[in-house]
């Protein structure tokens, strides 16, 4: 009976994995057909043909070395931007008695509930104002504007729920509250902290709508709109696509697996009281 | 992660210092292109690299994706410091945009472009009567087929209505479902049909009109449209409602439809060896008594009236316009397209000679449904057709819903 329900287990779990790692492994076996071969038997059929000149084509035709810089331009000092900004709003309304604190952060998190569609043309709008637009300080201000209210939700139920015992032995050790944050508050963060740098990170790179919103100059564009681009009018370079998307997922995947361990222990942290 | 960060940041600071002032005065003129198919891409940059080292002026392209530039063309053309020049469809799409003052007035342009012919002047005029567009080039659509196929299947092409279905009931003996669509993702292409039963039957005035707002969908003629279509509907692809337009290519070059309604564009969805092979002929005439019309969508670009280098965006236009940009566009980029440009030669492989000629026989031109009626008005078209095709019975009530539909459209 235990062997059976084992084995089942065992089925159950190979047959999901092949499941989710199918259109993974369709889109790698995309990127090495010829066009030719897409073209006469359709993207679905089996390769008959092996090329890794779809890489080179996606690399240099597509622009995609300049995509990545662009986009690690604004990933980097969003993540690190945001997540800064969050740590110390956290830190604020999880440890002093702010007045209104509640209601601060049920402001900033109901930000996050609105649609970003319904904000795109007053988006658009506002960074034409500023002089912003088509800049990527553009697309900067708006992911860390859009980031904060929900990193620092996350932050703030972890931040609270270390012990305050902590907070005042260093008070009666003599550190200001900037010390008290920097050398006591963020090291104990550091797992919530690394978690939310890897989903950010991952959603920051991602992101396609607000990159297309705030810039229309091709050589500012990041990753995910550079691959949209390889996309013709009309009939479009599915390999050659392929091929610029696995490109494109190299950075996550190694972010994702630099903070593997954080990202489990960092989640199940702010869970348990 | 923190040193990183901050060092990435000051380089982001540096690279964007430049951003804002793109165009200043008589700085380059910079055009917004939704060419980016790698050919064509190519093909462009080669252009604007010609005309640079001519020494008239500089510009620089802007490629970006199709999609995102059909959705933002919008934003573009009415922001504060807008681009220059855009690539885009003549007809009412463009009229739209120069009947809310946001096109250039190009007139100047045309002076210089006497040879070519009224159709295309009147195309690229606005309802102020000035012009405010510049074709580059136009394709057709035809019934496309493979001639190594029709041959083994010993049939010839149609010329009228009645050789159509004839033609359709020998394939359909022969167990080959005679023709293909690709309606899945691509619901537009079913309008190629709508368009091409219009213009035959009332003819491309009654067309406009109706795309216009000025008929109504619900009236008897176009009724008659749906009752011509019916008569060919049986020979239909059934798989052509699942698949998008690419895969129907496929689907006929490996034989396994007989014939495909679709424009020049989708050879470059075909793989090199079987482009040799491709033949097409004109849609079928039904009533020789009406004037003959084909489509022949018309792509070229159009400027923002807030350009602050007219003079650098109209040298740029005549250059395009010209014989050698004209020839040079059309040589690199793989797709068959005609220059609009008369004295241009256009490629001359047998089936680019043998488009022009049947455009040029042609008394009228369409583009095509979007672009001679709006963006707007293509979806209410999209699910007319696509359930007309589903249930043909209800044809009443789909026409009711469709005027329904366009009406709340034309109140904008």
């Amino acid at each position: 009976m235990n062997k059976l329900r084992t084995g089942a287990f065992h089925t159950g779990m190979i047959l999901l994995s092949l499941l989710w790692l199918g259109p993974v492994l369709w889109v790698v076996v995309m990127s090495t057909r010829s066009f030719d071969d897409i073209a006469a038997h359709g993207v679905g059929s089996l390769p008959r043909s092996f090329t890794l000149d779809t890489y080179r084509q996606a690399w240099t035709d597509g622009g995609e070395l300049r995509a990545l810089i662009n986009s690690m331009l604004v990933t980097v000092p969003s993540v690190a931007l945001s997540l800064g900004l969050a740590a110390m709003a956290a830190f604020a309304l999880s440890r002093f008695r702010i007045p209104g604190r509640r209601t601060i952060l049920l402001l900033m998190l109901a930000g996050n509930l609105l649609p970003p569609q319904i904000l795109l043309i007053p988006v658009a709008k506002f960074s034409e104002l500023t002089g912003l637009y088509d800049t990527l300080w553009a697309l900067i201000a708006v992911q860390v504007g859009f980031g904060l209210g929900f990193y620092t939700f996350v932050l703030h139920g972890f931040m609270r729920d270390l012990p305050g015992e902590i907070q005042e032995a260093a008070t009666i050790d003599g550190a200001g509250t900037a010390q008290i944050f920097t050398r006591v508050m963020l090291p104990l963060t550091r797992p919530a902290l690394a978690a939310l740098g890897a989903l950010s990170f991952t959603w920051i790179f991602n992101d396609l709508l607000w990159a297309i919103t705030v810039l229309r100059t091709d050589d500012n564009m990041p990753v995910t709109p550079a691959l949209l681009a390889l996309q013709g009018q009309f009939v479009s370079s599915w390999n050659v696509i392929a091929a610029g998307t696995v490109i494109a997922a190299v950075p996550t995947v190694a972010v994702f697996l630099r903070f593997q361990r954080h990202f489990v222990s960092g989640l199940a942290l702010g869970a348990v009281k | 992660m923190g040193a990183l960060g901050a060092s990435s940041f000051l380089s982001a600071c540096a690279s964007s210092a430049s951003g804002p002032t793109t165009s200043n005065g008589s700085g380059a003129v910079t055009i917004q292109s939704n060419l980016s198919s790698p050919q064509a891409k190519a093909a462009m940059e080669k252009l604007i690299e010609t005309f640079n080292a001519q020494g008239k002026g500089t510009a620089s392209l802007n490629t970006i994706a199709s999609e995102t530039f059909r959705t933002q063309l919008p934003t573009y053309l009415t922001s504060a410091n807008p681009p220059d020049l855009y690539t885009w469809y003549a007809g009412s799409v463009a009229n739209d945009y120069a009947s809310k003052n946001l096109l250039l007035d190009v007139s100047d342009v045309w002076k210089s472009l006497g040879d070519y012919p009224q159709s295309l002047r009147t195309l690229s005029t606005d309802a102020s009567g000035k012009q405010i567009f510049v074709p580059m080039n136009n394709y057709w659509w035809g019934f496309f087929y493979r001639k190594s196929n029709f041959a083994k299947w010993g049939v010839q092409e149609p010329k009228t209505w009645t050789d159509f279905l004839a033609l359709c009931e020998t394939l359909k003996s022969k167990g080959i479902p005679p023709i293909g669509i690709g309606l899945g993702d691509t619901p537009w292409v079913a309008s190629a049909w709508f368009d091409y039963l219009n213009i035959r039957i009332n003819g491309a005035p009654f067309h406009r009109e109706l795309l216009a707002g000025q008929q109504r969908f619900d009236d008897a003629r176009v009724k008659a449209v749906f009752t011509r279509w019916r008569e060919a509907l049986p020979y239909f692809d059934p798989k052509g409602k699942a698949y998008p337009f690419q895969e129907a290519t496929t689907a006929l070059l490996a034989g396994k439809t007989g014939m495909f309604l679709i424009g020049t564009f989708f050879a470059d969805a075909a793989p090199k060896d079987a482009l040799g092979d491709l033949d097409f002929f004109r849609f079928p005439i039904i009533d020789p008594a009406v004037p003959l019309a084909e489509e022949a969508p018309t792509d070229g670009f159009f400027a923002s009236a807030k350009t602050a280098n007219p003079t650098g965006t109209r040298a740029l236009l005549s250059y395009l316009s010209g014989v050698e940009a004209q020839e040079a566009y059309v040589k690199a980029s793989s797709g068959i397209v005609l220059p609009a440009n008369p004295r241009a030669k256009a490629s001359d492989s047998p089936l680019v000679v043998k488009g022009k000629a049947m455009l040029n026989e042609a008394k009228e031109l369409t583009q095509f449904f979007n672009r001679d009626s709006s963006d707007a008005l293509q979806p209410t078209a999209d699910t007319a057709l696509t359930k007309f095709i589903d249930k043909p019975d209800q044809i009443d009530a789909i026409l009711r819903e469709w005027q329904a539909g366009a009406e709340k459209v034309f109140k904008g």
